[in-house]
């Protein structure tokens, strides 16, 4: 089984912190093997996802803090954004891309969470916040494993 | 976010490159294209192609120029976007919002845009 490893980061709901958070994400799928574009994507979601547990969670309050708890072998990464706001249904919100929606300035960032992950799980409870969770394979690490005579890495769960 | 301005007669070509996102990019983007309508700037040609990503809040600022530049009857059109900018702009449906080019001088000119 592949050995897993966890990196946490807590922090005041400042958007100065999301960069922070992107190079982690950037680092943690250069060392698991993503390339560029499957690096990019992640790092999108982990950003949307960073910026809503900041602007719409916590309401940029910075002594509210955000948690972002990176969880990931050599096959995949789960990244887990935590607030500590009011919560929130992410059926409800509306469809940025319907005619109705397309002027508007927000609204764009779980659609954009959905597209580059290969999961999004969201747990929302009014009296303790939200936690979104980022699921995200990195293919090819089986195929490499198996040409160097290794054994094949465990299949993703969930 | 870095942005280089060339203004040409009643239109402006704004080159940007790096990163449209959070909390820098959004709001220099706003403030310069506004700083152009102001002037008088009728068409502003939004250079994307040095772009490499662009996140919602980037996404929104070019929404809000938008309608800023229409407030004032002038247009805001796409130049060159691509990779992660352009599948972004196709995933949220903007690719019709915008008025998107391949040729400069035609994005400042203005006839129907180019499909991309």
């Amino acid at each position: 089984m592949a050995r897993e490893n966890i990196i946490e980061i807590r922090f005041g709901s400042e958007i100065q912190h999301v960069d922070l958070v992107h190079s982690v994400c950037d680092s943690i799928s250069a060392h698991i093997g993503l390339d560029e574009n499957q690096a990019l994507n992640l790092g999108l979601a982990v950003r949307e996802a960073t910026i809503n547990a900041i602007k719409h969670g916590n309401r940029n309050d910075p002594r509210k803090k955000v948690c972002v708890h990176f969880r990931y072998t050599r096959n995949q990464v789960t990244v887990s954004i935590r607030d500590r706001g009011e919560g929130f249904n992410p059926e409800a919100t509306p469809d940025p891309r319907l005619p109705e929606n397309i002027h508007r300035p927000s609204g764009r960032g779980f659609l954009m969470m959905r597209a580059f992950v290969d999961r999004v799980e969201v747990a929302s409870d009014r009296s303790r916040g939200s936690i979104v969770r980022l699921f995200k394979k990195a293919p090819g690490r089986g195929s490499v494993r198996k040409r160097e005579g290794s054994p094949a890495p465990s299949a993703m769960g969930g | 976010m870095r942005a280089r301005i060339r203004e040409a007669n009643t239109g402006a070509v704004v080159k940007l490159s790096g990163k449209i996102s959070v909390g820098a990019g959004d709001l220099k983007l706003e403030e310069i294209v506004g700083s152009l309508l102001e002037s008088g700037k009728k068409r502003i040609v939004l250079d994307l192609e040095r772009v490499s990503y662009l996140d919602s809040s980037g996404l929104g600022s070019m929404v809000a120029c938008q309608k800023a530049a229409a407030e004032k009857d002038a247009e805001l059109v796409l130049l060159r976007p691509t990779g992660k900018v352009l599948d972004v702009l196709i995933l949220t449906g903007l690719k019709q919002f915008f008025a998107i080019f391949q040729d400069e001088s035609v994005a400042l000119a203005g006839p129907a845009p180019a499909e991309v």
